[in-house]
């Protein structure tokens, strides 16, 4: 039994996991808590269930949920596009680099989250202020990363293929792609965490649509097993996203 | 060389004053509605008046991040070195606390607000939250830093555990530790500014949110530009304190 434990760490994992959920649902159950402030994880689990069926005191559950993936969506793709096009910029050119780097520092450097006021009064309450505000917090990573792997490359490997008479571009493609693809593909990874962190703080200050308005609209109707719910199942949209990736990370970085 | 750097610090002032001219131009043309958006002019000469009149809650907010700071990476430090300790325990809780960094903690405001109320605490307790993550994930990347080898040579050479520590294990782990320390820092303030944007009675963040619910432009802008400015300015100091510590590197 012990050597079970012993030899798979996930298990004691999963049992120290299960363990909390029983000590918590045992404290709710049987010692006085407010059931306003902390719900038993049995009706958090039936509740996330219902939700789930479109069953419960929430309203349009899918709808929302698909307009905060959409977001997190079109948030993505412009972080990807925008971040790698900027982390090439970078890596290109030295006066570039020495030119914008130290702005960017600075960029980096404000939490971004002082921003969001100014960007909803210029874009509006709605779906915008959320998918830059993701944008905003996810590329910068990207464009690190993307900088950094391309200029970290030995530049033995390119004296190589130059003098086997590869092209610039069959250089850029079958030699600078290749070795600077696990810096790159990181930050393409920490980016997705991020802009799914934005979009969804985006949301819950200041609520108009998405799943962040359903976990406002549970709050301020003291629902608390549907908040926690709501809680539980946005957290685990973020671990799929970033399981996927890291799944895709796996199969083309060796 | 001497040149070249001047070119790109030319090019840098170049593409500030375009910007700055450019967002003028908005505000004056009337590309962007005056009630959205203040020009730069306008919002530098409300600077003044806005920094003195919000003094008090830019100490509230100073303590509140430095409070939150602290006690989020000395858990960071404390719970990490425990774990580090041994490689299973390592391998139990590491999948944890990365995942921890990652998930959006923001969803928990609302049971923050039900657990800790409006005041100080929930501002403190979530910036330290955000803080910690991050700290914990490189105390323990940092234990990667330690050879096993210069141990083994340390107690060769007759070291004591003491000696060890202070000579060999925290030098070698100190780049990665402080590295962890600007991204908790900067983890740390996003927290802060969270709970003060969305809940809190006091604190810069909410006076950028008074100032953007009530319209009042100019002054919002001054007093964003005066937040970015102190939080670049310890942001700052921290990146050159890692650059510090990690120069036996390079």
């Amino acid at each position: 039994m012990i050597e079970t434990f012993k030899t798979r760490p996930a298990l004691l994992r999963w049992t120290l996991l299960l363990a909390t959920l029983v000590v918590w649902e045992a404290i709710t159950r049987f010692a006085s808590f407010n059931p306003i402030i902390v719900a038993p994880p049995s009706a958090v689990f039936q509740q996330a269930f219902l939700i789930a069926l479109g069953d419960s005191t929430i309203p349009q559950f899918y709808a929302n949920s698909a307009i905060t993936i959409g977001e997190v969506v079109a948030s993505y793709l412009i972080t990807v596009v925008l971040g790698i096009l900027i982390g090439l910029a970078f890596a290109s050119s030295k006066l570039v680099c020495d030119a914008f780097e130290p702005l960017l520092l600075v960029l980096y450097a404000i939490p971004k989250i002082i921003l969001y006021p100014l960007l909803i009064l210029t874009l509006g309450i709605g779906v915008l202020p959320n998918i830059a505000f993701g944008v905003l917090l996810g590329v910068f990573v990207v464009i690190f990363n993307t900088s950094a792997g391309l200029r970290q490359i030995e530049p033995n490997y390119v004296r190589l293929a130059h003098s086997l008479g590869y092209g610039r571009r069959a250089i850029f493609f079958k030699v600078v792609i290749p070795a600077a693809a696990p810096t790159i593909v990181a930050g393409l990874r920490l980016g997705f965490g991020y802009t799914v962190i934005g979009v969804i703080t985006a949301e819950l200050l200041v609520v108009s649509v998405g799943l962040g308005s359903l976990i406002d609209y549970a709050t301020v109707n003291y629902q608390t097993a549907q908040l926690y719910a709501l809680v539980l199942i946005t957290l685990a949209i973020g671990v799929a996203g970033n399981s996927l990736f890291s799944a895709l990370e796996r199969r083309w970085v060796k | 060389m001497r040149r070249e750097h001047q070119l790109s610090l030319l090019i840098r002032a170049a593409t500030i004053v375009l910007l700055l001219v450019l967002w003028e131009l908005a505000v004056r043309l009337g590309w962007i509605d005056k009630l959205f958006l203040a020009g730069p002019i306008e919002a530098a000469l409300r600077l003044g008046p806005v920094a003195s009149k919000v003094a008090p809650d830019i100490i509230a907010t100073l303590v509140e991040f430095g409070s939150a700071f602290c006690i989020g990476v000395a858990l960071a430090v404390t719970l990490g070195f425990a774990i580090n300790q041994s490689p299973y325990v390592t391998a139990v809780f590491k999948p944890l606390l990365v995942l921890g960094v990652t998930v959006p903690k923001v969803t928990l405001l609302p049971l923050f607000l039900l657990w800790f109320g409006i005041d100080k605490t929930p501002i403190i307790v979530f910036g330290a939250l955000s803080g910690f993550f991050p700290m914990v994930v490189n105390v323990m990347a940092a234990s990667n830093e330690v050879k096993p080898n210069q141990l083994l040579l340390a107690r060769a050479m007759g070291y004591g555990r003491l000696d060890i520590l202070r000579k060999v294990t925290f030098p070698a782990m100190l780049p990665v530790l402080s590295s962890g320390m600007f991204y908790a820092c900067n983890a740390a303030m996003m927290g802060v500014f969270i709970v003060e944007l969305g809940i809190a009675r006091q604190g810069l963040g909410v006076v950028v949110h008074g100032y953007a619910v009530t319209f009042r432009t100019p002054d919002l802008y001054a007093a964003v530009f005066l937040t970015a400015s102190i939080t670049v300015a310890i942001n700052m100091a921290l990146w050159y304190l890692a650059r510090y510590f990690g120069r036996w590197r390079r």
